[in-house]
């Protein structure tokens, strides 16, 4: 998803809780419970063993080999040298030595958390607003919300190549437009100079994506119990505090949803970097994930040990960061309901 | 008179500048390279802003058989639809199987490939390519498929097993009456009611392995084997200078998603945010 819409990590959380009598052991209690479920299927007559392998085998084989397998050969390989693919050389601990004192790394985390945690606020709130603006029932809905999606469908490649002509110093639309209003002081190499190299990406990011945060907000909206709102209109509540005391407390669920969603998905952030900047200039847009791709693939130095040392790292910190901002964000939920 | 209503109609005002703002600011950077797909590069470096005249529909011909692009084209429609295919078949036995049957570990099973979803793909990427080398599947289409199975199919289980269960357990109930088996009640029953689902889950694999590129450009590099989204940037890495060529190849790759969006562009809309709104 690359960037790909994925699905509530929320939702797996919720699952029933058993009385206090009948408590599982501590250790089942760390784990959501509903995974000792046999399912909830309606089927209770228990098909014999043949069905569910040939109905579920195959997506099973596909997840071993493809997904399973190659994870844990990742952090396998990240203990060795491979400048040979036939002779990998044990090395220990040696790549992870390495990766903390690689400044380049720690460059490319940092802007990867930039882009991580701003995104998803912009895609977030901007998708909000847009949303809003539709809810007020203005005129061809219907159309706005189809043409606001449309960068959603457009390939990175496709987008990054039209940005780069947009971003374009002597003729892209931004520099041409600033130099019409007499700003053309403002014209900048948007991609060239490293200062905002980062924030140009963003935006683009954002541009990219505010469209499909607008129509689950919008649809969010629409579900909301309609009393609520003309109860507030009736208050004469004006849209600020309408938005700030009702609208947003509502879909405050939605909206998390939607932050932890962005936030998993920019951390895998690579086409649109690799195609404008290949994380130029001077690191100021490298990525993890440009940066595995470089040290794997584009550098002469082939090894494929230490950028799977940045991966498997990498694997470590989304999976603590998802369960993390899970447990803060369902934490305070609890508190306030 | 209160301020209220010069707020409210300031306010109406206020919305439907942001509505046409948006609106072009959405939609301006497609339709213009919609417009210098049909120009020459020289008519672009002329103006960079003109409506193209005359329309050179011809430049679509060029790119399609001068270019690789129709190379590019029929090997991205091979592998997005081979793997669609096996993706819709396969994810959806699967979310069937999860959905209906009680058995003890099809919680946890469903956990694991749910949890899979928010995988970064750098983290399989090394070892996936290493993997293909070993099984000569490296630089083949074959591989890439394969690839492509195992990126969509647990979002499809997962989007398709939360339709699949709320499927009324009285429709079984009756076919079992009837004497279907368990593949016939798969086959028979739940595909065909399933139908909306999976076609929304078919939409919404296609146009995200259609603009798929980390793997295309690491699993890939025959030129003859390109995908689309490596092809166009490979192109433009070489004709960098050609901006004219380079918005009609990337209006080729543009347009089949658009003629999808065309015709489905609700279940379109609903596959993709499915996930975010549960």
């Amino acid at each position: 998803m690359p960037d790909s819409p994925l699905t509530g990590i929320i939702a797996t959380n919720a699952g029933a809780t058993g009385s206090i009598a009948n408590r599982p052991p501590t250790w089942r209690r760390l784990l959501p419970p509903t995974l000792f479920q046999s399912g909830t299927g309606g089927d209770t007559s228990g098909a014999s063993w043949l069905v569910l392998l040939l109905f579920l085998g195959p997506a099973l084989l596909v997840f071993a080999t493809m997904t399973a397998y190659p994870m844990v050969r990742t952090v396998y390989d990240s203990f060795y040298t491979i400048d040979d693919p036939d002779k990998p050389q044990f090395i220990g601990l040696a790549n992870y030595a390495q990766l903390v004192t690689d400044a380049t790394f720690w460059r490319a985390v940092a802007n990867t958390l930039i882009w991580s945690v701003a995104a998803p606020l912009l895609d977030v709130g901007i998708g909000l607003l847009l949303a809003l603006c539709l809810y007020a029932k203005v005129p061809f809905t219907r159309f706005l919300r189809v043409a606001w999606f449309t960068p959603v469908l457009l390939s990175y490649v496709v987008v990054a190549i039209v940005w780069l002509w947009i971003y374009n110093y002597d003729w892209g639309i931004v520099n041409l437009g600033l130099r019409a209003v007499g700003l053309g002081f403002l014209a900048s190499a948007w991609l060239g100079n490293p200062h905002i190299a980062l924030a140009s990406l963003i935006f683009i990011d954002v541009w990219k994506w505010a469209g499909f945060n607008m129509v689950v907000c919008l649809a969010a909206l629409h579900s909301l119990p309609s009393e609520v709102l003309e109860a507030a209109e009736l208050d004469n509540c004006g849209w600020g505090a309408k938005l700030r005391f009702v609208i947003v407390p509502l879909l405050r669920p939605t909206l998390l949803n939607l932050y932890i969603l962005a936030f998993v998905a920019k951390m895998k952030v690579f086409d649109l970097v690799w195609i404008m900047t290949q994380g130029g200039p001077l690191w100021s847009t490298e990525t993890v994930s440009t940066y595995v791709y470089k040290r794997a693939f584009a550098w002469n130095t082939f090894d494929l040990g230490y950028p799977a040392t940045i991966a498997s790292v990498w694997f470590a910190v989304v999976i603590l960061t998802v369960l993390l901002l899970n447990r803060i964000l369902r934490a305070r939920d609890r508190v306030e309901f | 008179m209160r301020p209220f209503d010069l707020s409210r109609t300031l306010s109406r005002g206020g919305i439907m500048a942001i509505l046409v703002a948006y609106t072009v600011f959405a939609t301006f950077p497609f339709l213009w390279v919609g417009t210098m797909s049909l120009r020459t590069t020289t008519e672009i470096a002329y103006n960079h802003y003109a409506w193209p005249d005359p329309f050179h529909w011809a430049k679509f011909r060029t790119a399609w058989i001068d270019s690789a692009f129709s190379t590019y084209f029929a090997n991205s429609a091979t592998v997005v639809i081979g793997s669609v295919a096996v993706i819709t078949l396969v994810g959806a036995a699967a979310a069937h199987c999860l959905a209906r049957y009680r058995f003890p570990g099809n919680r946890l099973i469903y956990f694991i490939l749910f949890s899979s979803i928010i995988l970064p793909p750098q983290i399989v990427l090394i070892a996936i390519y290493q993997t293909l080398v070993e099984y000569n599947l490296y630089d083949t289409l074959w591989g890439l498929g394969l690839v492509y199975v195992s990126l969509q199919l647990p979002l499809t289980i997962y989007l398709l097993e939360g339709f699949f269960a709320r499927i009324p357990q009285d429709l079984f109930d009756a076919a079992k009456v009837d004497g279907y088996g368990d593949f016939e009640i798969f086959f028979r029953l739940v595909l065909p009611v399933g139908m909306p689902a999976i076609a929304t889950t078919v939409i919404l694999n296609f146009i995200l392995l259609w603009n798929e590129f980390l793997f295309a450009i690491v699993l890939i590099s025959d030129d003859e084997l390109r995908t689309l989204p490596v092809g166009i940037q490979q192109f433009m890495g070489d004709h960098f200078q050609d901006i004219g060529m380079i918005a009609t190849g990337v209006m080729i790759s543009v347009i089949p998603v658009i003629v999808v969006y065309a015709f489905f562009s609700e279940k379109l809309i609903q596959g993709m945010t499915a996930g975010a709104l549960k």
